[in-house]
């Protein structure tokens, strides 16, 4: 709870309705993903709860977002901002702090149709900015986290791989204009919004450097370097006719397909053939989806029920799936992908299931569309979280995952997560096959706390892994502890980091439990 | 700041060898001015490293005995803006152009590594060679870094292939103005290079390491933050087939309308639109020739490029063709081929070989260019504001960016070099329109020479405090190019 | 939902947020991307279906304890079950049942109901309808050139609402019986409250009391089909009841039954009625309204971790609730023409009345009523038209709220119209809340 004199000051700014610091709300705050075994990770309690903020607050604009940051300044407590909120990175690191839930600041700000690009408020989902840009022909980038998640989070603070990437590329890169209230309470307003005269959304870069550079990097701060409250982001063309027609009823509805989509699923046997097969594919430019998964999410993203799920386990395993999905405008388009797919396979000697051993239900495609593909798959043991998460080439990818299996094996053979053959990965191709990243899904149980050990152990030991094997730096490299334990053997990035957040957090007021904290207030480490 | 002068000459003699370290007054004469406007100083030395420890040597003592390094990739022969000239006494330059090795080729990857001193005219036949090719701006000089235009963050001729504005640059090896080495996206580890590239690593994930992205904050720096001592950049594969577009028009919205459409459905390579004196200038090689072809073209050029490549080439020109014709169609815009032959060999020459000396310098043998980033929509605002000005000498060039979220547009100012009164002239018409375009909203992402100091003024007080900040972070002593962008006032 | 089941399912939320939008491939447009009233107006977490699973989980570990903060947070939901379609779309859980069951826990540990629902919980314990009128005068409504047949194996169950509020409903439903030469009859003194508005609070004891009230009462005389006007009664007699008393008797709502007339001939609408209108799906006729199956099979594990439900469990997602027979009767009404809004059939919005939220907070009934009838409105239709009193209480509410010029009609009403036949004129009267 807050005190009433610094309560009364935040009721001021937000209203009597927006706050509340009471045991319930604060309690039901506390409560998320995946913070089990992160808080196993850090010597506390396996229980899915944090630590306990004084009052979350729901304010409506960027005025109020400065107004609670310069009182968190004043009275030395922490903030943390989330909006839809999926996952532990949400989640306070200290009691001494306050949520900021941005859940009614939630306008499509524009869609500038010319200038290829909409701007966002933090609540706004990748499915609703996606339908409203769809009535311009027009498809955004939205991440493999789902088309329920936050599509300004996912560009300015989170991380951002998506089925799509080959059209799409990744959120960090389609960052545009960005308004941003950094820890001290000053608005910056990045690249061309900062004109004086005349602002405007288009550019993020500049004048000279670009501040992007200390905004986020593979992944964000995830709130620990300030709010994010309006972020300009890129659109592409929408891959094919936007008529999105379903019948019939949840969960299996019937997609009036578009006329000019399909999906190739080939097994390349082999871990080497799948390289040289993800980067011919991606070299001719054609495909919308282009994702290597192993074959129990393969069958995932055809199956709709836990029950379906496990019919296609007797499918058949495959070595090395590939997913391609063309999608096309004109029929002259998709004649000439379907063209090259035809090609690509005789030349690769690939086979597509899809059309002779298997077709799929008609709601693939809209969940390939909808970038909402293969939840089940997911929720087979309750919980899951992704290990790994390198980006580079596809070679250093399929090594990463090739020296996963057996470590992930060993914690099936544990019996503490699940056993996908030790295979469970996602990889997909970035920007027409430039880079690509890959990463683990793991699924385990967050009720059995052996599962939820285990899961934070092969954790650590998958990041122990990459790191002495220079497998490329996973996604959640993030905290003080790792960031203490990554930087020696990364240029001592770690000093950098520290310099930034001192320099722009200098009270150390944004929350750092998943960036970095000024005064290197590591976590002690496990025994 | 206070040079220390113990030693100075010595230590840099013993970091470099006396051959790599100059005091001739002709040599320092030549970096103490180019053709901008801006006066420079002159430098107390040339210095030509041959490798990053050298430049991190450097860098150490220059905080040490505090004395100023201005970097420069190439010779500084054709330099227009001012970046490059020191604004200080005690500065020295710090000349990368013997660190000129192409270090790796990857065909599979689609990348290189280069060292700044790397150029256009070495580089661009070596890729062809393997079939591929730099995502190039619009016809560079052959003896300019390949390196340093792309930390320059100098527009390419392909927006589709412009997937973020700081490509083609991808990871870098720098030395932060604080004598630190740093590597940036994958390039940091864990592992040395030798030891990511044996894990199938190739470096071209620009962001990172982890939660920030520094080759962000070097690039559009001018080298005041940092030293770029090798990079990767992006490749594209080169295609068999390149088939020319080119459609003019005296209305800039129509080409305008058609090269939104081309755009948003990235249907195609290279996507600019120029006015006549710049495609002449572009095609022909003397003030003639020039005049002539600019009196044959009408005042608005569109040109673009379908490319395919390998055996389903022609298909691909074939589908992008009858989607293209679609689009004219229904946007009902008619418009003409030129009147006089321009062959497309002409136009792919210019697309994808380097120039020898600057295309710009052929008019009139000199150049002021004023270059901004605005939206689709001002586009023609701007335009007019430069025609109430003086239509008749300025090159226009206007290039979709970013997958066309904004667009550069560029006004070349030609004029001849040897008149005072006309130099005078053309001073006063650069500062007046820069303030005029700026006032305007202009956006001057990459702010040089006479306008910079009016740039910031007129930019939000939290960005210059932040970049100061930045700056602070990465070269505390301002040991890097002082006088440059913000970080001085 | 069991206790057993309850415990293990409020640990598994894994926070997503689904359960705040309709399914994801669903979503037309930013505007009605959402699916939960609650969270819409109060905007904090909690208030979600996900939200409240959280509620459940740290009331059980003692991390919350019971407090009028919490009664009001799980009471301000109008349990439409939307939540639980978006989550099952996606995920296995049951965001509504939990709710339903921490209701339970809190009038167990005497913090709940609402004191307005507890207020009309003693109404309906002293006058069997939770509007404290007198039970003598729950058939006023029938007019007298009604004709009801005292040996009918029908019975018409106006039900509380139709019978004190929305009188025109009930006069419809006997006219078109009448018109169809249905014989039917009605419960001469002997109706008693379904229960709906008391399950809904969680209070499953006096729940039990009526549902026990109303079966000896209809199984003692013989009936063979009960016919509803009311989706609340419909959805409670047809699967709330079962689970805990079974009977051999049939439940249709009119929809069901008048569609069945239709079908067979013995209902003709041949009266031109040349109106735009839009259907409003009542969640206790939708989505709610899908029966619990019986299941006897086993959860197998099929390795460390991994469960699954031999034979697969059936699991209630929204697809089994009655969309098609209102739309069939629409579309067969001539010179009708029907325009959908965008989130109709299992992820239709509330209407905001559900569940004791028109006693408890009037306030939030309202806003949501508004909110459907602004969607109601850019469908293009001027009328909207359902198939429960409740719903049309509040959403004549929210028309007369937002002074729109939308007109609301149950759909039995627009049947007498096609009919050649008048629908009561009884709308002046505003309804009351008990």
């Amino acid at each position: 709870m807050l005190e009433k004199e610094i309560l009364k000051e935040f009721q001021e700014v937000v209203g009597v309705e927006n706050i509340d610091d009471g045991e319930v709300m604060t309690n039901a705050y506390a409560y998320n993903w995946c913070i089990e075994f992160v808080n196993y990770m850090e010597d506390k309690d396996p229980i899915p709860f944090s630590p306990i903020p004084k009052a979350v607050l729901l304010p409506a604009s960027t005025e109020e977002v400065q107004k609670i940051v310069q009182l968190c300044n004043k009275y030395s407590i922490q903030f943390k901002a989330q909006s839809t909120g999926l996952g532990p990175w949400n989640q306070p690191s200290t009691d001494n702090s306050v949520i900021l839930d941005l859940r009614r600041m939630n306008k499509i700000v524009k869609i500038d149709v010319k200038n290829l690009y909409a701007v966002v408020e933090p609540y706004v989902s990748g499915a609703q900015l996606q339908a409203e840009t769809m009535k311009y022909g027009l498809n955004i980038h939205m991440p493999g986290a789902g088309p329920m998640a936050s599509t300004l989070a996912s560009h300015t603070s989170m991380a951002g791989p998506g089925f799509t990437s080959p059209q799409t590329g990744y959120s960090a890169r389609n960052v545009l204009g960005t308004e941003w209230v950094l820890p001290t309470g000053e608005i910056l307003r990045l690249g061309s919004l900062g004109l004086k005269n005349e602002h405007d959304w288009y550019s993020g870069d500049g004048p000279g450097p670009s501040l992007r550079g200390i905004m986020r990097g593979w992944v964000g701060t995830k709130s620990g370097l300030g709010v994010f409250t309006r972020v300009a982001t890129k659109l592409f063309p929408y891959p094919c006719d936007t008529e999105f027609v379903l019948k019939g009823h949840s969960p299996i509805y019937n997609f009036k397909i578009p006329n000019f989509i399909r999906a190739y699923v080939m097994d390349c046997k082999s871990f080497k053939h799948l390289e040289k097969s993800l980067l011919r594919v991606e070299e001719e430019e054609i495909s919308f989806i282009c994702s290597h998964m192993s074959s129990y999410a393969i069958m995932a993203i055809f199956s709709y029920t836990l029950e379906s799920l496990m019919d296609k386990m007797a499918f058949g395993s495959m070595k090395s799936p590939l997913l391609v999905v063309i999608a096309a405008r004109t029929k002259r388009e998709f004649d000439y992908k379907q063209k090259v797919m035809s090609h690509l396979m005789e030349e690769l000697n690939l086979i597509n299931i899809i059309g002779t051993k298997y077709e799929p239900e008609s709601l693939f495609y809209a969940e390939c569309l909808r970038t909402n593909l293969g939840y089940h798959g997911f929720i087979a043991t309750g919980g899951f979280q992704s290990a790994k998460g390198q980006c580079d080439s596809a070679a250093l990818c399929l090594r990463a995952e090739m020296k996963n299996v057996p470590l992930k094996q060993k914690f099936i053979e544990k019996g503490v997560i699940a056993n996908d053959f030790g295979e469970g990965a996602w990889m997909t191709s970035y920007e027409s096959g430039h880079f690509f990243h890959m990463e683990a899904p793991t699924f385990f149980d967050q009720t059995d706390i052996e599962s939820v050990k285990g899961m934070g152990d092969y954790m650590e030991e998958s990041n122990q892994m990459d790191l002495l094997g220079h497998l490329g730096v996973p996604f959640f490299i993030e905290g003080d502890k790792l960031h203490n334990h990554w930087g020696p053997r990364l240029m001592n990035y770690h000093k950098w980091l520290r310099k930034i957040k001192k320099t722009f957090d200098p009270n150390g007021i944004s929350d750092s439990g998943f960036y970095i904290s000024a005064n290197d207030g590591g976590i002690k480490k496990r025994d | 700041m206070i040079m220390n002068n113990d030693n100075f000459l010595q230590n840099l003699t013993k970091i470099c060898g006396s051959k790599n370290v100059s005091q001739d007054p002709e040599d320092l004469k030549e970096y103490s001015k180019d053709l901008s406007f801006i006066k420079g100083k002159s430098p107390l030395c040339i210095v030509w490293p041959s490798n990053s420890q050298q430049v991190t040597n450097i860098v150490k003592l220059a905080n040490e005995l505090k004395f100023y390094i201005i970097p420069v990739s190439l010779d500084s022969k054709f330099k227009h803006h001012g970046d490059s000239l020191p604004k200080k006494d005690n500065s020295i330059i710090l000349n990368l152009s013997r660190m000129n090795k192409v270090l790796s080729i990857d065909r599979k990857n689609r990348v290189v590594m280069v060292e700044p001193g790397v150029s256009f005219g070495q580089l661009v036949p070596i890729l062809k060679k393997k079939g591929l090719r730099l995502l190039l701006p619009l016809n560079p000089t052959a003896s300019r870094s390949v390196l340093a235009t792309a930390l320059e963050r100098e527009p390419i001729t392909i927006p589709r292939y412009h997937w973020d504005s700081s490509d083609p640059l991808l990871c870098t090896e720098v030395v932060f103005g604080t004598g630190d080495l740093f590597r940036t996206g994958t390039a940091a580890g864990p592992g040395t290079i030798k030891q990511q590239q044996k894990m199938g690593q190739a470096q071209v994930n620009p962001m990172g390491p982890t939660q920030f992205s520094p080759f962000r904050i070097i690039q559009g720096a001018q080298g005041s933050l940092g030293v770029v001592t090798w990079a990767t950049l992006k490749l594209e594969l080169f295609p068999s087939t390149q088939k020319v577009y080119h459609f003019q028009s005296d209305n800039i919205q129509d080409l305008l309308d058609l090269q939104y459409e081309l755009l948003k459905y990235r249907l195609c390579d290279e996507l600019f639109i120029l006015n006549n004196l710049n495609l002449a200038c572009l095609l022909k090689q003397n003030p003639q020739e020039i005049s002539e072809l600019v009196g044959n073209l009408e005042r608005w050029n569109l040109i673009y490029i379908l490319s395919g490549r390998g055996p389903l080439a022609k298909d691909k020109i074939s589908y992008l063709e009858g989607d293209i014709d679609e689009i004219k169609a229904e946007l009902g815009i008619n418009l003409s081929a030129p009147k006089v032959k321009i062959s497309a060999k002409e136009i792919l020459h210019f697309l994808n070989e380097p120039c020898n000396k600057p295309w710009r310098m052929r008019f009139k043998g000199a150049y002021q260019d004023i270059f901004f980033l605005s939206s689709f929509e001002k586009i023609p605002t701007f335009i007019s504001l430069m025609d109430a000005n003086n239509k008749k000498d300025f090159g226009i060039y206007i290039q979709p960016i970013n997958q066309g979220t904004s667009y550069h547009i560029e006004f070349d100012l030609y004029y001849e070099p040897e008149s005072d009164n006309v130099v005078k002239t053309i001073k006063e018409k650069i500062l007046n329109v820069g303030n005029q375009l700026i006032e305007n909203g202009a956006f001057f992402s990459r702010p040089y020479g006479l306008w910079a100091k009016v740039v910031f003024s007129l930019h939000s007080v939290e960005t210059i405090a932040a970049l100061k900040k930045v700056k602070k972070i990465f070269d505390p002593n301002n040991v890097l190019n002082p006088g440059v962008l913000c970080f001085d006032d | 939902m069991d206790e057993e089941e309850y415990q293990k399912m409020i640990k598994r939320c894994v926070r997503c947020s689904v359960c705040k939008w309709i399914p994801q491939v669903q979503i037309k447009s930013q505007k009605y991307a959402s699916a939960c009233p609650a969270i819409d107006i109060y905007n904090f977490h909690p208030y979600s279906g996900g939200g409240k699973i959280i509620l459940a989980l740290a009331y059980e570990m003692g991390r919350i304890k019971p407090s009028e903060e919490l009664r009001d947070i799980v009471y301000k939901c109008t349990e439409c079950g939307n939540c639980a379609v978006a989550c099952k779309y996606m995920n296995v859980l049951e965001p509504l049942e939990i709710m339903m069951k921490l209701r339970e826990k809190l009038v167990e540990d005497g913090f709940g109901p609402m004191p307005q629902q507890q207020l009309y919980t003693e109404a309906v314990k002293k006058v069997n309808n939770p509007y404290n009128e007198p039970h003598e005068k729950r058939l006023d409504w029938i007019p007298d050139d009604i004709n009801l047949n005292p040996n009918a194996k029908i019975l018409y169950f106006a039900g509380c609402t139709s019978s004190y509020r929305r009188k025109e409903m009930a006069i419809a439903a006997a006219r078109i019986m009448n018109e169809a030469d249905v014989p039917f009859n009605v419960l001469q003194g002997d109706e008693f409250c379904c229960g709906s508005p008391i399950l809904r609070v969680g209070d499953k004891d006096t729940f039990e009391d009526l549902l026990n009230k109303n079966l000896d009462t209809i199984e003692s005389k013989g009936i063979e089909t009960v016919v509803f006007s009311c989706a609340g009664c419909y959805d409670t007699f047809k699967v709330d009841y079962p689970l805990r008393r079974k009977y051999n008797f049939e439940v249709k709502h009119i929809v069901e039954f008048f569609d069945d007339l239709l079908e067979s001939g013995d209902l003709k609408l041949s009266k031109n009625v040349p109106i735009t209108v839009t259907y409003h799906d009542p969640c206790h006729l939708g989505r709610n309204a899908e029966r619990y199956e019986d299941w006897d099979g086993d959860s197998v594990q099929l390795m460390p971790l991994v469960s699954i439900n031999v034979p697969p469990k059936p699991k209630r997602t929204g697809s089994k609730g009655i969309y098609d027979a209102p739309r069939k009767i629409l579309n067969k009404i001539p010179g009708l023409k029907l325009v959908e809004m965008e989130r109709i059939e299992e992820y239709a919005y509330c209407c905001g009345a559900g569940a004791g939220v028109k006693s408890a907070f009037p306030e939030m009934a309202l806003k949501t009523a508004k909110t459907r009838i602004e969607e109601a409105e850019d469908s293009g239709a001027d009328i909207i038209v359902s198939a429960c009193p409740f719903c049309s209480t509040n959403l004549q509410d929210g028309i007369l709220e937002k002074k729109s010029k939308l007109k609301y009609f149950d759909i039995s009403e627009l049947i007498l119209m096609a009919l050649g036949l008048e629908p009561e004129k009884l709308k002046q009267a505003i309804a009351e809340v008990a």
